[in-house]
Protein backbone atom coordinates (compact mmCIF):
# COMPACT_ATOMS: atom_id res chain seq x y z
CA UNK A 1 0.00 0.00 0.00
CA UNK A 2 1.53 3.51 -1.34
CA UNK A 3 1.54 6.30 1.48
CA UNK A 4 -0.60 8.61 1.09
CA UNK A 5 1.08 12.20 0.73
CA UNK A 6 -0.15 15.80 0.77
CA UNK A 7 2.25 18.33 0.29
CA UNK A 8 1.51 22.41 -0.24
CA UNK A 9 4.18 23.83 -2.27
CA UNK A 10 4.08 27.61 -2.85
CA UNK A 11 5.04 29.56 -5.84
CA UNK A 12 8.07 31.62 -6.24
CA UNK A 13 6.75 35.68 -5.82
CA UNK A 14 7.69 36.18 -9.86
CA UNK A 15 4.73 32.70 -10.32
CA UNK A 16 1.89 34.64 -8.79
CA UNK A 17 1.38 37.19 -11.23
CA UNK A 18 1.36 34.22 -14.08
CA UNK A 19 -1.94 33.73 -15.67
CA UNK A 20 -3.55 29.58 -14.90
CA UNK A 21 -3.83 29.04 -18.38
CA UNK A 22 -5.28 26.03 -18.97
CA UNK A 23 -5.47 23.80 -22.34
CA UNK A 24 -6.88 20.29 -22.65
CA UNK A 25 -7.13 18.35 -25.82
CA UNK A 26 -9.26 15.83 -24.78
CA UNK A 27 -10.12 13.91 -28.04
CA UNK A 28 -9.67 14.68 -32.18
CA UNK A 29 -12.89 14.49 -34.02
CA UNK A 30 -11.89 11.25 -35.25
CA UNK A 31 -11.42 10.09 -31.69
CA UNK A 32 -14.66 11.55 -30.55
CA UNK A 33 -16.42 9.81 -32.91
CA UNK A 34 -14.27 6.59 -32.04
CA UNK A 35 -15.54 7.00 -28.69
CA UNK A 36 -19.22 7.52 -28.90
CA UNK A 37 -20.12 5.01 -31.84
CA UNK A 38 -17.71 2.80 -31.74
CA UNK A 39 -17.75 0.40 -35.02
CA UNK A 40 -19.23 3.07 -36.88
CA UNK A 41 -18.96 4.29 -40.18
CA UNK A 42 -19.86 8.53 -40.63
CA UNK A 43 -20.45 10.03 -42.86
CA UNK A 44 -20.09 13.99 -43.18
CA UNK A 45 -23.20 15.91 -43.83
CA UNK A 46 -22.99 19.57 -42.56
CA UNK A 47 -25.66 21.69 -42.79
CA UNK A 48 -25.55 25.60 -43.41
CA UNK A 49 -28.66 27.33 -41.88
CA UNK A 50 -30.98 29.80 -43.36
CA UNK A 51 -32.37 32.46 -40.65
CA UNK A 52 -35.83 31.35 -40.68
CA UNK A 53 -33.96 28.02 -39.31
CA UNK A 54 -31.44 30.01 -36.72
CA UNK A 55 -34.85 31.62 -35.87
CA UNK A 56 -36.73 29.46 -35.17
CA UNK A 57 -33.77 27.32 -33.07
CA UNK A 58 -33.59 30.70 -31.31
CA UNK A 59 -36.72 30.18 -30.31
CA UNK A 60 -37.08 26.75 -29.14
CA UNK A 61 -34.34 26.62 -27.06
CA UNK A 62 -34.22 29.76 -25.52
CA UNK A 63 -30.25 29.83 -26.92
CA UNK A 64 -28.63 32.35 -29.13
CA UNK A 65 -27.13 30.55 -32.58
CA UNK A 66 -23.73 32.08 -33.08
CA UNK A 67 -23.09 30.43 -35.89
CA UNK A 68 -24.77 29.19 -39.37
CA UNK A 69 -22.85 26.51 -39.83
CA UNK A 70 -23.24 22.91 -38.15
CA UNK A 71 -20.68 20.39 -38.56
CA UNK A 72 -22.97 17.52 -38.88
CA UNK A 73 -22.37 13.66 -39.53
CA UNK A 74 -24.83 10.84 -40.81
CA UNK A 75 -23.96 7.49 -38.62
CA UNK A 76 -24.61 4.81 -40.39
CA UNK A 77 -27.75 2.32 -38.71
CA UNK A 78 -29.44 5.81 -37.78
CA UNK A 79 -27.87 8.51 -35.47
CA UNK A 80 -26.31 11.49 -35.71
CA UNK A 81 -22.84 13.09 -34.47
CA UNK A 82 -22.42 16.75 -33.86
CA UNK A 83 -19.43 18.76 -33.07
CA UNK A 84 -20.21 22.15 -31.08
CA UNK A 85 -18.74 24.58 -29.57
CA UNK A 86 -19.72 27.04 -26.74
CA UNK A 87 -17.66 30.08 -25.61
CA UNK A 88 -17.95 31.49 -21.93
CA UNK A 89 -16.73 34.03 -19.88
CA UNK A 90 -13.53 32.20 -19.54
CA UNK A 91 -13.50 29.34 -21.62
CA UNK A 92 -13.52 28.15 -24.58
CA UNK A 93 -14.89 24.51 -24.91
CA UNK A 94 -14.98 22.39 -28.30
CA UNK A 95 -17.38 19.01 -27.49
CA UNK A 96 -19.25 16.56 -29.56
CA UNK A 97 -22.55 15.15 -29.26
CA UNK A 98 -24.00 11.86 -30.38
CA UNK A 99 -27.49 11.47 -30.80
CA UNK A 100 -29.91 8.25 -31.25
CA UNK A 101 -31.37 7.22 -34.48
CA UNK A 102 -34.65 9.23 -32.49
CA UNK A 103 -32.92 12.12 -31.42
CA UNK A 104 -32.08 11.34 -27.96
CA UNK A 105 -28.82 12.23 -26.59
CA UNK A 106 -26.69 9.08 -26.34
CA UNK A 107 -23.47 10.77 -25.06
CA UNK A 108 -21.42 13.72 -24.65
CA UNK A 109 -17.81 14.33 -25.07
CA UNK A 110 -15.89 16.96 -24.73
CA UNK A 111 -13.16 17.32 -27.47
CA UNK A 112 -10.98 20.83 -26.01
CA UNK A 113 -10.78 22.86 -23.13
CA UNK A 114 -9.41 26.02 -22.49
CA UNK A 115 -9.21 28.67 -19.78
CA UNK A 116 -8.31 31.63 -21.75
CA UNK A 117 -7.98 34.69 -19.24
CA UNK A 118 -7.47 37.96 -19.79
CA UNK A 119 -3.72 39.88 -18.89
CA UNK A 120 -2.05 36.78 -20.23
CA UNK A 121 2.01 37.09 -20.41
CA UNK A 122 3.36 35.48 -23.57
CA UNK A 123 6.69 36.10 -23.18
CA UNK A 124 9.46 33.66 -22.91
CA UNK A 125 11.86 35.54 -21.38
CA UNK A 126 9.63 36.45 -18.56
CA UNK A 127 8.19 33.10 -18.10
CA UNK A 128 11.93 31.06 -18.18
CA UNK A 129 12.69 33.32 -14.78
CA UNK A 130 10.79 30.79 -13.14
CA UNK A 131 11.24 27.88 -14.61
CA UNK A 132 12.90 25.72 -12.22
CA UNK A 133 13.18 27.74 -9.25
CA UNK A 134 10.30 25.95 -7.14
CA UNK A 135 12.05 23.97 -4.72
CA UNK A 136 9.62 20.53 -5.04
CA UNK A 137 9.50 20.26 -8.49
CA UNK A 138 10.33 22.88 -11.78
CA UNK A 139 7.02 24.41 -12.65
CA UNK A 140 6.40 25.41 -16.70
CA UNK A 141 3.32 27.29 -16.23
CA UNK A 142 0.95 26.40 -19.11
CA UNK A 143 2.36 23.15 -19.89
CA UNK A 144 2.41 21.81 -16.18
CA UNK A 145 -0.78 22.68 -15.06
CA UNK A 146 -2.68 19.45 -15.42
CA UNK A 147 -5.34 19.71 -12.54
CA UNK A 148 -6.47 22.69 -10.46
CA UNK A 149 -8.50 22.53 -7.28
CA UNK A 150 -10.68 25.28 -6.75
CA UNK A 151 -12.28 25.26 -10.18
CA UNK A 152 -15.45 26.63 -10.04
CA UNK A 153 -16.18 27.31 -13.74
CA UNK A 154 -19.66 25.16 -14.19
CA UNK A 155 -21.06 23.34 -17.31
CA UNK A 156 -23.79 25.40 -18.00
CA UNK A 157 -22.84 26.28 -21.53
CA UNK A 158 -22.42 23.08 -22.59
CA UNK A 159 -25.99 22.43 -21.08
CA UNK A 160 -27.02 25.57 -23.14
CA UNK A 161 -25.57 24.06 -26.30
CA UNK A 162 -27.18 21.17 -25.81
CA UNK A 163 -30.44 22.76 -25.86
CA UNK A 164 -29.75 24.67 -28.80
CA UNK A 165 -28.73 21.29 -30.71
CA UNK A 166 -31.42 19.44 -29.55
CA UNK A 167 -33.67 22.25 -31.14
CA UNK A 168 -31.16 22.30 -33.81
CA UNK A 169 -32.05 18.51 -34.88
CA UNK A 170 -35.69 19.02 -34.88
CA UNK A 171 -35.92 21.88 -37.11
CA UNK A 172 -32.64 21.20 -39.77
CA UNK A 173 -31.82 17.49 -39.35
CA UNK A 174 -35.27 15.18 -38.27
CA UNK A 175 -37.62 15.09 -41.06
CA UNK B 1 10.79 -1.26 -9.08
CA UNK B 2 7.93 -0.73 -11.65
CA UNK B 3 8.07 0.73 -15.48
CA UNK B 4 5.94 3.70 -15.71
CA UNK B 5 3.09 3.12 -17.70
CA UNK B 6 3.47 3.88 -21.07
CA UNK B 7 -0.76 5.63 -22.02
CA UNK B 8 -2.45 8.47 -20.78
CA UNK B 9 -5.81 8.83 -21.53
CA UNK B 10 -7.99 11.40 -20.69
CA UNK B 11 -11.44 12.03 -20.89
CA UNK B 12 -13.92 15.34 -19.97
CA UNK B 13 -17.65 14.97 -19.47
CA UNK B 14 -20.39 17.57 -18.05
CA UNK B 15 -21.76 16.19 -15.39
CA UNK B 16 -22.50 17.36 -11.86
CA UNK B 17 -22.66 20.75 -12.85
CA UNK B 18 -19.44 21.17 -14.06
CA UNK B 19 -16.88 19.33 -16.00
CA UNK B 20 -15.68 15.44 -14.69
CA UNK B 21 -12.34 14.80 -15.99
CA UNK B 22 -11.10 11.63 -15.66
CA UNK B 23 -7.36 10.81 -16.26
CA UNK B 24 -5.58 7.24 -16.43
CA UNK B 25 -2.70 5.44 -16.67
CA UNK B 26 -2.06 2.24 -18.21
CA UNK B 27 -0.52 -0.18 -21.06
CA UNK B 28 -3.51 -1.04 -22.73
CA UNK B 29 -5.62 2.28 -24.32
CA UNK B 30 -8.83 0.05 -25.18
CA UNK B 31 -9.23 -1.07 -21.82
CA UNK B 32 -8.53 2.06 -20.16
CA UNK B 33 -11.09 3.70 -22.47
CA UNK B 34 -13.57 1.08 -20.95
CA UNK B 35 -12.60 1.41 -17.41
CA UNK B 36 -13.31 5.23 -18.17
CA UNK B 37 -17.07 4.39 -19.81
CA UNK B 38 -17.38 2.87 -16.56
CA UNK B 39 -15.98 5.42 -14.53
CA UNK B 40 -18.40 7.99 -16.09
CA UNK B 41 -21.42 5.88 -15.61
CA UNK B 42 -21.18 5.67 -12.15
CA UNK B 43 -21.02 9.41 -11.69
CA UNK B 44 -23.78 9.56 -14.05
CA UNK B 45 -26.09 7.78 -12.09
CA UNK B 46 -25.14 9.90 -9.11
CA UNK B 47 -25.85 12.77 -10.59
CA UNK B 48 -29.38 10.83 -11.16
CA UNK B 49 -30.13 10.35 -8.01
CA UNK B 50 -28.59 13.38 -6.30
CA UNK B 51 -29.17 16.60 -8.19
CA UNK B 52 -31.28 19.71 -6.94
CA UNK B 53 -31.78 20.93 -10.49
CA UNK B 54 -33.18 17.15 -11.93
CA UNK B 55 -36.97 17.00 -10.77
CA UNK B 56 -36.55 13.08 -10.63
CA UNK B 57 -33.82 12.72 -8.51
CA UNK B 58 -33.95 10.76 -4.84
CA UNK B 59 -33.30 15.10 -3.66
CA UNK B 60 -35.93 15.99 -5.30
CA UNK B 61 -38.22 13.38 -4.47
CA UNK B 62 -37.61 13.74 -0.86
CA UNK B 63 -37.34 17.49 -0.75
CA UNK B 64 -41.34 17.31 -2.44
CA UNK B 65 -42.33 14.02 -0.38
CA UNK B 66 -40.54 13.43 3.04
CA UNK B 67 -41.95 16.17 5.64
CA UNK B 68 -45.57 14.00 5.12
CA UNK B 69 -44.60 10.51 5.47
CA UNK B 70 -41.36 8.42 5.04
CA UNK B 71 -40.21 8.73 1.01
CA UNK B 72 -37.64 5.76 0.05
CA UNK B 73 -34.68 6.69 -1.83
CA UNK B 74 -31.63 4.40 -2.98
CA UNK B 75 -29.32 3.17 -1.28
CA UNK B 76 -26.57 5.62 -2.60
CA UNK B 77 -28.79 8.17 -1.29
CA UNK B 78 -28.83 6.93 1.96
CA UNK B 79 -25.08 6.50 2.50
CA UNK B 80 -24.52 10.27 1.46
CA UNK B 81 -27.90 11.24 3.51
CA UNK B 82 -26.16 9.13 6.58
CA UNK B 83 -22.85 11.13 6.00
CA UNK B 84 -23.95 13.91 6.02
CA UNK B 85 -25.56 13.68 9.20
CA UNK B 86 -22.63 12.51 10.75
CA UNK B 87 -20.46 15.08 9.19
CA UNK B 88 -23.05 17.64 11.08
CA UNK B 89 -22.74 16.56 14.17
CA UNK B 90 -18.92 16.25 14.30
CA UNK B 91 -18.80 19.78 13.10
CA UNK B 92 -21.75 20.85 15.88
CA UNK B 93 -24.23 21.43 12.55
CA UNK B 94 -21.70 23.88 10.79
CA UNK B 95 -22.04 21.37 7.94
CA UNK B 96 -25.99 21.37 7.18
CA UNK B 97 -27.54 19.97 4.03
CA UNK B 98 -30.37 21.58 4.87
CA UNK B 99 -29.08 25.78 3.91
CA UNK B 100 -30.48 24.73 0.56
CA UNK B 101 -32.78 27.00 1.89
CA UNK B 102 -30.76 29.88 2.09
CA UNK B 103 -29.39 29.09 -1.25
CA UNK B 104 -32.72 29.24 -2.89
CA UNK B 105 -33.14 32.23 -1.33
CA UNK B 106 -30.21 33.83 -2.91
CA UNK B 107 -30.94 32.18 -6.12
CA UNK B 108 -27.88 29.89 -6.04
CA UNK B 109 -30.48 27.05 -6.48
CA UNK B 110 -33.62 26.99 -8.74
CA UNK B 111 -37.01 28.37 -6.97
CA UNK B 112 -38.90 25.91 -4.69
CA UNK B 113 -41.28 25.95 -2.45
CA UNK B 114 -38.33 26.60 0.16
CA UNK B 115 -39.84 26.18 3.76
CA UNK B 116 -40.42 29.41 6.37
CA UNK B 117 -39.34 27.18 9.34
CA UNK B 118 -36.09 27.12 10.35
CA UNK B 119 -35.43 23.43 10.46
CA UNK B 120 -32.07 21.92 10.63
CA UNK B 121 -30.17 18.66 9.72
CA UNK B 122 -31.20 17.89 12.88
CA UNK B 123 -34.80 17.74 11.84
CA UNK B 124 -33.92 15.08 8.89
CA UNK B 125 -34.89 11.60 10.49
CA UNK B 126 -33.02 8.33 8.49
CA UNK B 127 -35.26 5.03 8.95
CA UNK B 128 -34.59 1.79 7.88
CA UNK B 129 -35.00 0.30 4.35
CA UNK B 130 -33.72 3.48 3.16
CA UNK B 131 -36.77 5.77 3.75
CA UNK B 132 -36.28 9.48 4.61
CA UNK B 133 -38.34 11.50 6.88
CA UNK B 134 -38.33 15.49 7.89
CA UNK B 135 -39.63 16.44 11.30
CA UNK B 136 -39.82 19.50 9.85
CA UNK B 137 -40.51 21.09 6.80
CA UNK B 138 -36.53 21.35 5.63
CA UNK B 139 -35.52 21.31 2.01
CA UNK B 140 -31.89 19.62 1.49
CA UNK B 141 -29.10 20.31 -1.27
CA UNK B 142 -26.29 17.53 -1.22
CA UNK B 143 -23.96 19.96 -3.56
CA UNK B 144 -21.68 20.38 -0.59
CA UNK B 145 -20.52 16.48 -0.54
CA UNK B 146 -22.35 14.95 -3.62
CA UNK B 147 -19.57 15.55 -5.71
CA UNK B 148 -17.21 14.14 -3.58
CA UNK B 149 -18.76 10.98 -3.24
CA UNK B 150 -19.23 10.54 -6.81
CA UNK B 151 -15.33 10.95 -7.58
CA UNK B 152 -14.67 8.20 -4.64
CA UNK B 153 -17.13 6.19 -6.63
CA UNK B 154 -15.87 6.85 -9.80
CA UNK B 155 -12.00 5.80 -8.03
CA UNK B 156 -13.50 2.57 -7.11
CA UNK B 157 -15.07 1.55 -10.71
CA UNK B 158 -11.36 2.49 -12.30
CA UNK B 159 -9.60 0.07 -9.61
CA UNK B 160 -12.46 -2.34 -9.69
CA UNK B 161 -11.73 -2.18 -13.41
CA UNK B 162 -7.85 -2.82 -13.18
CA UNK B 163 -6.68 0.51 -13.53
CA UNK B 164 -3.80 1.55 -11.70
CA UNK B 165 -2.91 5.42 -12.11
CA UNK B 166 -5.05 7.97 -12.05
CA UNK B 167 -7.43 10.97 -11.13
CA UNK B 168 -10.50 11.95 -11.27
CA UNK B 169 -11.00 15.65 -11.21
CA UNK B 170 -14.87 17.19 -11.00
CA UNK B 171 -14.92 20.28 -10.64
CA UNK B 172 -11.99 20.58 -8.24
CA UNK B 173 -13.14 17.40 -6.17
CA UNK B 174 -10.28 15.24 -6.86
CA UNK B 175 -8.42 11.91 -5.72
CA UNK B 176 -5.80 10.41 -6.83
CA UNK B 177 -4.37 6.98 -6.68
CA UNK B 178 -1.30 4.88 -8.40
CA UNK B 179 1.94 5.14 -7.10
CA UNK B 180 3.40 8.47 -8.74
CA UNK B 181 2.59 11.94 -6.43
CA UNK B 182 0.69 14.65 -8.98
CA UNK B 183 1.08 18.23 -8.70
CA UNK B 184 -2.32 20.01 -8.09
CA UNK B 185 -2.89 23.86 -8.73
CA UNK B 186 -4.33 26.05 -6.34
CA UNK B 187 -6.34 28.85 -7.83
CA UNK B 188 -5.36 31.99 -6.21
CA UNK B 189 -8.38 33.36 -3.99
CA UNK B 190 -8.21 36.57 -4.56
CA UNK B 191 -7.45 36.38 -8.42
CA UNK B 192 -9.62 33.21 -9.45
CA UNK B 193 -7.93 33.38 -12.63
CA UNK B 194 -3.80 32.74 -11.75
CA UNK B 195 -2.93 29.99 -9.78
CA UNK B 196 -1.31 30.99 -6.11
CA UNK B 197 0.31 27.67 -5.62
CA UNK B 198 0.44 23.88 -6.39
CA UNK B 199 -0.19 20.68 -3.81
CA UNK B 200 1.79 17.55 -4.29
CA UNK B 201 -0.93 14.57 -3.88
CA UNK B 202 -0.82 10.88 -3.82
CA UNK B 203 -3.21 8.51 -3.61
CA UNK B 204 -5.54 11.29 -1.56
CA UNK B 205 -8.25 12.93 -1.82
CA UNK B 206 -8.81 16.67 -2.31
CA UNK B 207 -11.23 19.47 -2.41
CA UNK B 208 -11.11 23.15 -2.70
CA UNK B 209 -13.65 25.28 -1.59
CA UNK B 210 -13.56 29.66 -2.39
CA UNK B 211 -16.36 32.13 -3.19
CA UNK B 212 -14.20 33.06 -6.55
CA UNK B 213 -16.62 33.90 -9.48
CA UNK B 214 -19.76 33.44 -6.88
CA UNK B 215 -20.41 36.21 -4.67
CA UNK B 216 -23.42 38.04 -5.54
CA UNK B 217 -25.52 40.66 -3.95
CA UNK B 218 -28.59 40.01 -2.17
CA UNK B 219 -31.08 42.62 -0.42
CA UNK B 220 -28.25 45.19 -1.21
CA UNK B 221 -24.89 43.27 0.57
CA UNK B 222 -22.78 40.34 -0.62
CA UNK B 223 -24.06 36.45 -0.12
CA UNK B 224 -22.03 33.40 -1.46
CA UNK B 225 -22.81 29.63 -1.49
CA UNK B 226 -20.57 29.02 1.25
CA UNK B 227 -22.55 29.45 4.65
CA UNK B 228 -22.13 28.24 7.97
CA UNK B 229 -24.69 26.10 9.04
CA UNK B 230 -25.21 27.49 12.62
CA UNK B 231 -25.46 31.02 12.16
CA UNK B 232 -26.67 30.60 8.41
CA UNK B 233 -24.33 33.64 7.57
CA UNK B 234 -22.44 33.17 4.30
CA UNK B 235 -18.54 33.79 4.27
CA UNK B 236 -17.59 37.09 2.23
CA UNK B 237 -13.73 36.76 2.71
CA UNK B 238 -12.18 36.21 -0.25
CA UNK B 239 -10.10 33.14 0.91
CA UNK B 240 -10.01 29.35 -0.31
CA UNK B 241 -9.52 25.87 1.68
CA UNK B 242 -8.01 23.05 0.61
CA UNK B 243 -8.45 20.30 2.41
CA UNK B 244 -6.92 16.45 1.83
CA UNK B 245 -8.29 13.34 2.94
CA UNK B 246 -8.35 9.96 2.31
CA UNK B 247 -11.49 9.79 0.29
CA UNK B 248 -13.16 13.03 -1.54
CA UNK B 249 -16.79 12.75 -0.17
CA UNK B 250 -14.51 13.57 3.69
CA UNK B 251 -12.30 16.33 1.99
CA UNK B 252 -15.40 17.90 0.29
CA UNK B 253 -17.67 18.34 3.22
CA UNK B 254 -14.61 19.17 5.52
CA UNK B 255 -13.46 22.45 3.04
CA UNK B 256 -17.16 23.66 4.19
CA UNK B 257 -16.13 23.45 7.61
CA UNK B 258 -12.89 24.66 7.58
CA UNK B 259 -14.26 27.92 5.64
CA UNK B 260 -16.51 29.05 8.28
CA UNK B 261 -14.69 27.47 11.42
CA UNK B 262 -10.71 28.46 10.34
CA UNK B 263 -7.98 27.31 12.90
CA UNK B 264 -11.07 26.40 15.47
CA UNK B 265 -11.90 23.47 12.65
CA UNK B 266 -8.47 21.58 13.60
CA UNK B 267 -10.14 19.06 15.96
CA UNK B 268 -12.09 17.91 13.48
CA UNK B 269 -9.38 18.06 10.82
CA UNK B 270 -7.54 15.53 13.06
CA UNK B 271 -10.46 13.11 13.57
CA UNK B 272 -10.34 12.95 10.09
CA UNK B 273 -6.79 12.38 9.25
CA UNK B 274 -6.94 15.50 7.02
CA UNK B 275 -4.60 18.14 5.95
CA UNK B 276 -5.83 21.88 5.44
CA UNK B 277 -4.24 24.91 3.67
CA UNK B 278 -5.79 28.35 4.24
CA UNK B 279 -5.12 30.85 1.27
CA UNK B 280 -5.65 34.41 2.39
CA UNK B 281 -7.06 36.97 -0.37
CA UNK B 282 -3.26 38.10 -1.55
CA UNK B 283 -2.97 34.41 -1.88
CA UNK B 284 -0.47 33.67 0.98
CA UNK B 285 -1.17 30.97 3.14
CA UNK B 286 -2.25 31.82 6.45
CA UNK B 287 -2.71 28.57 8.13
CA UNK B 288 -2.08 24.90 7.36
CA UNK B 289 -2.65 21.84 9.18
CA UNK B 290 -1.39 18.40 9.07
CA UNK B 291 -2.33 15.40 10.55
CA UNK B 292 0.06 13.70 13.02
CA UNK B 293 2.01 11.13 11.50
CA UNK B 294 0.86 8.16 13.80
CA UNK B 295 -2.81 8.91 13.07
CA UNK B 296 -4.40 6.28 11.03
CA UNK B 297 -5.94 7.16 8.32
CA UNK B 298 -10.02 7.09 8.46
CA UNK B 299 -11.28 5.07 5.13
Amino acid sequence: MTKSEFAFIALPISALVAPSTFAVQYLTVDQAQRAIFPGKSLTAAPVKLVPAQRKAIEQASGVRVLHDEQQVWRVSGGGWFIVDEVVGKHEFITYAVGLNANGAVKQIEVMDYRETYGGQIRDESWRAQFVGKTSQSPLKLDRDIKNVSGATLSCRHITDGVKRLLAFYEIALKH
Amino acid sequence: MKLPSSIEVRRARPLLGTIVEITVRGNNSVHLEEAIDAAFTTVAHVHRLMSFHDPLSDVSWINCHAFYKSAQVHPLTWHVLKCAQEFSRESNGVFDITTARQLVKWNYLPPLEAPLDNGSWRDIVLEDACHVRFRRPVIIDLGGIAKGFAVDRAVEALKHNGVEAGIVNAGGDLRTFGSSPQLIHLRHPGHPTRVAGAVRLRERAMATSGIYFRRRKYSGRYVSPLLHGRTRQSAREQISVTVGAANCMTADALTKVVFALREEAAPLLARYSADAVLLEQDGDPSWMFHPTCDASHQA
